[in-house]
């Protein structure tokens, strides 16, 4: 990364950012839309906008989407 | 909560699993709920083990005990709340949202005990490396990093820790979070304001910061 991205990225502040609790609460339906083949930003942009700027969250969500993916449509038995 | 969409219809097997886990008495409840927590078992050690590199230290033993760990207290923490479940999503995806949050908070918590961040983590002294200036950089680059290290000096004290610890030293959101008896929405507000503060800063002296993505 050249040391003007970095910096950009270093202070990444957008508005419109959700913050961390209200993604929290639907990150699921998040991560449905991306495997849908829909783009989440549409329905949830202060979500979108947040998950670009939180390292903590980003690890959730790319955590929740790769279970999701892994572990996808198990019947109860 | 963002508002998002109105309730999806709940597709059938979401349906099944929230009706046997609804409530105790029904006749596969308790069947349902051993699946589930073999799903979450399964879902817990794998989040593990993306996140292993915060946990170098772990052996085998400690690592499924923390798995297990995760997977029993998000089993407790989905029966509680079956009852919110609003169809957003399938009912599977909507549970291992809670195995991961707990994977998230226990890794953090392991890492916070074995190796807290110190003062020199928080504390503002100059840029790191990888962002000082260089003597082969333009003359324009270093005015702007010597901006931003005069920004950095004129934050609030929490501001200030908040961001040399996570966007510069790299310390975890929610280690940082335990060391300063804090919580992740806390601490990123503290963040959020922080980079704020810095662009304005900024851009008062004359080096704007646009991310590519924000200029639509």
């Amino acid at each position: 990364m050249t040391g003007h991205r970095r910096l950009e990225e270093l202070l990444r502040a957008q508005a419109g950012d959700a913050g961390c609790t209200a993604g929290e609460e639907i990150l699921d339906a998040y991560v449905e839309l991306e495997l849908a083949g829909e783009d989440p930003a549409r329905v949830f942009p202060g979500t979108a906008i947040h998950l670009r700027s939180c390292p903590g969250c980003q690890a959730d969500h790319d955590g929740l989407l790769e279970a999701a993916r892994r572990f996808a449509d198990v019947k109860p038995r | 909560m963002e508002a998002g969409r109105d309730r999806r219809a709940v597709d059938a097997d979401s349906r099944r699993w929230v009706e046997r886990l609804l409530t105790a008495d029904h006749p596969q409840h308790e069947r349902a709920a051993a699946e589930l927590h073999g799903l979450l078992l399964r879902v817990a050690h794998h989040e593990l083990s993306r996140r292993r590199g915060r946990l170098r230290w772990i052996g085998g033993p400690e690592f499924d005990d923390l798995a297990h760990q995760a997977a029993d207290d998000a089993l407790v923490n989905v029966l509680a709340r079956v009852d919110e479940f609003r169809g957003l999503s399938r009912f599977t995806t909507w549970a291992y949202k809670f195995v991961v949050f707990e994977v998230s908070s226990k890794v953090a918590r392991h890492a916070w005990r074995r190796q807290a961040p110190g003062p020199a983590d928080l504390a503002w002294d100059r840029l790191p490396d990888a962002l000082a200036p260089r003597p082969g950089d333009r003359l324009e680059q270093r005015e702007r990093l010597e901006a931003l290290s005069a920004a950095i000096g004129e934050l609030t004290e929490r501001q200030r820790e908040v961001f040399v610890a996570i966007a510069l030293n790299d310390v975890s959101i929610d280690v940082l979070a335990l060391q300063l008896r804090s919580n992740r929405n806390a601490i990123y507000k503290n963040l959020f304001d922080a980079r704020r503060s810095l662009r304005a800063r900024m851009a008062a002296a004359g080096h704007p910061v646009v991310n590519e993505d924000e200029i639509a």
